[in-house]
């Protein structure tokens, strides 16, 4: 691993709030391109708002208000980009799997494209395909691509969930606790997943799970009330952490 | 101190509840009875089909009421059914939080508590007193309004349940906020939605007062939406205080079918509103 690499996400003096409630205090931080960013942090830390600032998501809560620039590759979501290129740019996965009921397997993993765009449907068929093999799903799911999505298992589900946000071709996939409606095995698929999404595109994970972000994550960050308190290779700030509180939160000690 | 056992307390709360479920269901099933009983002799193809007869005389039918009905109520869910989902979309995806959004939902849930015979006057005073004569557009007017509050409300909720849930997934795919709302939410909350429309037809279908100001009562086929037209409310009405007894047969008959639309439909919603999908875990 080296420290010189590409910033992908370059995000100055992010502020966020809930009515006049701060949630986010002055964040200053780069992602890495093509690496994985664990976020972790006790609840209510801003780590959710702190992503859902990145694809303006966190603007749809009632009261929410932002302020910063949040850079990709050097243009700001906010301003530089119409709102739906943003999301479209930076795919979401959440804490519990959701796929749209009302569509099959395959429609779901092209949906983005499908209600929007105006692609054949061979192209559709080909890329639910791709898809689903990239995140390891085609093998158990090609017999059953016209069932309802919400008919797999959780574990499938999401996996089916993160082809969706991979079909729109992503630069950055965020991902908002996404093993922790999953089961032991469905979670350990999914980080190998993780690990090998990294190839492609930038991944920034929140966990919970603080042994979760040192098996996955390249870079962690480091969230207490509102403040990014410490980002670095997740080498260092699980082995070498220079802030107090870190070390106090990876070893269990509170959180 | 235990003069009453707690097994026998338990037993005393359990009749006490079986007692006041019999109060409100034997009288329900009294009046369906008595509805079979006189009605079922009433019906046959004549009375399906034909103009009831003459004062005085026997046979004929009640074929223009049941026409009446169908053409009232079918132009009531023309205006009622879009009014009422559109608005329960406004609601749930448009205007959460705003003023306007809670003005909206405090009228809407008030209209369903207001009593019918004031819709029923407020299409009279609208239309029948504008073009001076009953007409069935007034009554399907004063109807469609009474399902609008029901329809509503019902979308409102389905949607919003969805909405929390799913829609947050299409709105992170960038897709926009109106495909998101018809493709996805509503598409997925279908089954709420009509239900809504359903129980919102049942409830109009047997409502009389809106109908006594505005479409009123007519003898022959109906020959425009803009006349008098026929209902099998108002036919109950009229016939059942006739004193003649052929009348009162075709009133029985008439309730009949009413019961019999009403009790399917509710049926129908039951087997409707059984969950087929689960999202998630």
């Amino acid at each position: 691993m080296t420290m010189t690499n590409n910033t992908k996400l370059d995000i100055r003096n992010l502020n966020a709030w809930f009515y006049e409630k701060p949630a986010l205090k002055n964040v200053n931080v780069k992602i890495p391109d093509k690496m994985v960013t664990a976020v972790i942090g006790p609840s209510g830390c801003g780590k959710s708002t702190f992503v859902r600032c990145i694809n303006r998501m966190h603007e749809l809560v009632p009261g929410a208000k932002v302020s910063g620039k949040v850079l990709l590759d050097g243009v700001d979501v906010y301003g530089g980009m119409d709102v739906m290129d943003v999301r479209r740019k930076i795919g979401m996965v959440f804490q519990k799997p959701n796929p749209f009921p009302n569509m099959s397997v395959a429609d779901n993993v092209v949906a983005g494209l499908k209600l929007v765009g105006t692609h054949s449907k061979k192209e559709l068929a080909e890329l639910a395909e791709e898809r689903l093999k990239s995140v390891g799903l085609w093998d158990e799911v090609k017999d059953e691509l016209k069932k309802s999505g919400a008919s797999l298992s959780g574990g499938q589900q999401q996996r089916l969930c993160i082809a969706r946000a991979l079909a729109m071709n992503p630069e950055v996939i965020l991902m908002d606790e996404p093993t922790s409606a999953l089961d032991p095995a469905s979670t350990a698929k999914l980080e190998e997943l993780v690990k090998k999404l990294k190839n492609e595109i930038s991944v920034i994970i929140i966990t919970h799970n603080v042994s979760q972000a040192a098996r996955v994550s390249d870079y962690t960050a480091f969230f207490y009330l509102g403040e990014l308190v410490e980002f670095d290779e997740t080498r260092n700030i699980f082995e070498h952490p220079k802030n107090p509180l870190t070390e106090r939160y990876i070893t269990g000690r509170f959180g | 101190m235990a003069i009453i056992s707690r097994r026998g307390k338990e037993r005393l709360i359990k009749y006490i509840c079986f007692l006041a479920t019999a109060v409100a269901v034997i009288p329900l099933l009294w009046i369906i009875g008595e509805v079979v009983v006189n009605g079922v002799s009433a019906i046959n193809l004549e009375f399906l089909t034909s103009l009831p007869a003459p004062f005085g005389e026997s046979g004929g039918g009640i074929g223009n009421a049941i026409l009446g009905t169908m053409i009232i109520n079918a132009m009531a869910c023309l205006f009622g059914i879009p009014v009422g989902i559109l608005t329960g979309m406004y609601l749930s995806e448009y205007d959460r939080i705003s003023r306007l959004g809670a003005v909206v939902r405090t009228v809407v849930e008030s209209l369903s508590g207001v009593p019918s015979i004031i819709f029923g006057i407020f299409a009279y005073s609208l239309i029948v007193l504008t073009i001076r004569h009953y007409t069935a557009i007034a009554a399907a007017f004063a109807l469609g309004l009474m399902m609008i509050p029901l329809i509503a409300k019902a979308t409102e909720e389905s949607m919003r349940v969805v909405s929390n849930d799913i829609g947050e997934a299409a709105t992170a795919l960038g897709i926009p906020k109106w495909i998101r709302t018809t493709k996805i939410v509503l598409s997925i909350a279908k089954g709420g939605v009509l239900t809504g429309c359903l129980l919102a037809f049942a409830r109009i279908s047997g409502e009389t007062a809106p109908l006594l100001f505005t479409s009123l009562f007519s003898f022959f086929w109906p020959t425009g939406i803009d006349q008098p037209m026929a209902s099998l409310q108002v036919l109950i009405y009229n016939y059942a205080m006739s004193g003649f007894e052929n009348w009162i047969l075709k009133a029985w008959g008439a309730s009949l079918l009413l019961v019999i639309i009403v009790v399917s439909i509710n049926v129908l919603v039951r087997h409707l509103t059984k969950p087929k999908y689960k999202a998630g875990v």
